[in-house]
């Protein structure tokens, strides 16, 4: 235990002193906030503000009665001279409406008219106002239909057969939370993140300034000197990581996310919650460090290896992307897994079966302790020490 | 007491060590001669711990290294081949961390730490980060921090490798300093005029073999020369042709 206490205590202190590699360790729970602030501003202004939006249309004097549906709706009708597609592939315009020369005379022949929307489907920023525009049409179609019905003595309810009617059960903190994915993904990130540079010097680089040597050849077990290495890390990790937290939660809150009729709360329990799923994280991923560390040849390898594990927080939200499976107890089990599971449905206050988080906490600790133990065993091979 | 018996280790092909045995007895200075690549190192390597042997064995006053690692361990004092310092740390820090590691109290080891300081004149820089701290600087904090532990037994390889004159004097006053407190010191070198000022008893080593055991008087009558350094470079030529 006292070597342990020795090793953390020295491992901490010299890692606190390396300035440079804490401010880049530091510098990604800093950052994350802001960049979802950011983003999700855009996202918020991009859904809310349509008001004024400008419609290019060839052939405006065809189709009067139409073009008053579209100034009805909000838009700022422009005649347009060119060739659109063009304009539309150049992004001078989001889309062009064309309205056919022989408008009045097909419609007095009830011939079916067509109104071209000429727009570019790779685009997703204009892909909100085609929609609108097609809807626009498609409703006023309607309109027309019903109004020559009437002129034939026919009620406009035999055209009245089935419709969709929605009845979205997620609540509104959930569909907000779905708008959290990134939360989760930025939270457990950051356990990856924060340590990284302390479990590496930790490894590889004391094999690399050759101070692995000196300390291998003290009257301890080399286990306890992981474990010692390990909490170090842990703790640099965790807090990085509890920052990450506090401040993404601060961003979601400050957005004005009531604008886009979803609903964001949070109460102190759900914090509470949060912080305790979230604690065993930052020590598997330390643990996973420290045995890539030692396993690397050298620094360099160890930067490279240990990188790509900053990526497995992804995974979890990619997996339940692409494969929408619901959640089962199973899953809990699972580090990290479970926990970017736990974060999301705390934050959307869905219920958890309780005894989640004992299981995601003992088994996501338990493996760590597991890796703590196997690369305390590694360092007593040769061939690790002699690099 | 040191006591190191038939001794083989080999890296995959290449043989490193192929049969090593020598006492080195308490009081007294053992110097382990042999050219770069006659196996000093991998012996002491063996000998403190680090790596297993294929067949032999190391007693630290009767413990076995392999069987109890950390019994032995704790008897020894290491300067080993690879010896890199903590930048962050102050030489304090780096005694202070290794002293824990022994299991000392932290006032045992601010004690032994003033007197180590005041033993290798490094009062100028006891409390400064080791960062760019000369080589023979860098010696000495390496040095410290293998006795905080007031060991019975010191090994140090190759202790003057790379240092200028002044700190080779130091290292030499120390390891007299040590034999006079009734230590057992035994230290590599290459250099035979170090080890024949220095060493009660010398081992010479050659191709992973012990060529010759002895006082620097018993070596020469071996040799049957009468320059030790022509004694050295015959008894390691022999063993090359063997």
């Amino acid at each position: 235990m006292n070597v342990v206490r020795a090793v953390l205590i020295k491992e901490l202190k010299d890692g606190l002193r390396d300035r440079r590699a804490l401010l880049s360790a530091f510098l990604f729970p800093l950052l994350a906030p802001v960049f979802i602030y950011g983003l999700m501003t855009l996202v918020i202004k991009q859904n809310t503000e349509s008001e004024t939006l400008t419609l290019p249309v060839i052939g405006q004097s065809y189709a009067p009665a139409l073009m008053s549906q579209f100034k009805e709706a909000g838009f700022t009708l422009e005649a347009f001279v060119g060739s659109p597609e063009a304009a539309v592939r150049d992004k001078t315009v989001e889309l062009v409406v064309q309205v056919p020369e022989d408008y009045q005379e097909t419609m007095a022949n009830f011939e079916l008219t067509q109104v071209l929307i000429i727009h570019d489907g790779s685009r997703n920023d204009t892909r909100t106002i085609v929609r609108k525009v097609r809807t626009l049409i498609s409703n006023y179609n309607n309109e027309l239909a019903a109004l020559r019905l009437i002129a034939r003595g026919v009620s406009p309810k035999v055209m009245q057969g089935v419709r969709a009617k929605n009845s979205d059960i997620a609540s509104d903190e959930q569909r907000a939370a779905n708008l959290l994915n990134f939360i989760p993904i930025y939270v457990l990130m950051a356990a990856f993140v924060c340590g990284l540079g302390l479990a590496i010097d930790n490894t590889a680089g004391e094999r690399e300034r050759r101070s692995l040597e000196p300390l291998l050849i003290n009257p301890v077990t080399r286990t306890s000197l992981i474990y010692g290495k390990w909490l170090a890390a842990s703790a640099l990790a965790g807090a990085g990581m509890v920052i990450t937290l506090i401040l993404c939660l601060a961003a979601m809150l400050a957005l004005p996310i009531d604008e886009l009729g979803l609903n964001f709360t949070l109460t102190a329990g759900q914090v509470l919650m949060l912080l305790l799923t979230i604690l065993p994280v930052p020590m598997f991923a330390s643990s996973l460090q420290l045995l890539l560390g030692l396993f690397a040849k050298s620094f360099k390898d160890a930067q490279s290896y240990v990188g790509i594990l900053v990526f497995i927080p992804v995974v979890p939200t990619l997996v339940m992307q692409f494969l929408p499976i619901a959640s089962s107890f199973w899953m809990y089990f699972i580090p990290i897994f479970g926990q970017s599971l736990m974060i999301k449905e705390i934050l959307g206050a869905e219920t958890i079966p309780l005894l989640a988080y004992p299981a995601a906490f003992i088994t996501t600790f338990a493996m760590s302790l597991l890796v703590c133990w196997f690369t305390g065993r590694l360092l007593n091979q040769e061939r690790v020490i002699q690099s | 007491m040191i006591e190191v018996s038939r001794l083989k280790k080999t890296f995959g092909e290449v043989v490193a060590i192929e049969d090593v045995s020598f006492n080195a007895a308490d009081a007294r200075v053992t110097g382990l001669l042999g050219h770069n690549g006659a196996g000093k190192s991998t012996s002491l390597r063996v000998l403190y711990g680090l790596i297993k042997p294929e067949t032999g064995y190391v007693k630290i006053d009767g413990i076995d290294v392999s069987q109890d690692r950390i019994a032995a361990q704790a008897k020894l004092g290491v300067l080993p081949d690879g010896h890199g310092l903590y930048t962050r740390l102050t030489t304090r820090e780096h005694l202070q961390y290794f002293g824990r590691l022994h299991g000392l109290s932290d006032e045992r080891i601010d004690a032994r730490s003033d007197d180590l300081i005041r033993m290798l004149d490094m009062q100028g820089i006891a409390d400064r980060r080791t960062e760019g701290f000369s080589q023979g600087e860098r010696m000495k904090v390496c040095l410290a921090r293998a006795l905080i532990h007031d060991p019975g037994h010191v090994v140090l390889d190759e202790p003057t490798n790379g240092l200028d004159v002044m700190t080779t004097r130091k290292v030499r006053e120390l390891i007299a300093e040590l034999r006079t407190l009734g230590l057992c010191v035994l230290f590599s070198s290459h250099l035979m005029h170090e080890v024949a000022k220095l060493c009660d008893d010398i081992v010479i080593i050659a191709e992973g073999r012990v060529v010759a055991v002895g006082s620097p008087d018993e070596i020469r009558a071996a040799a049957g020369e009468d320059n030790l350094e022509d004694a050295f470079v015959l008894l390691s030529e022999k063993a090359v042709r063997l």
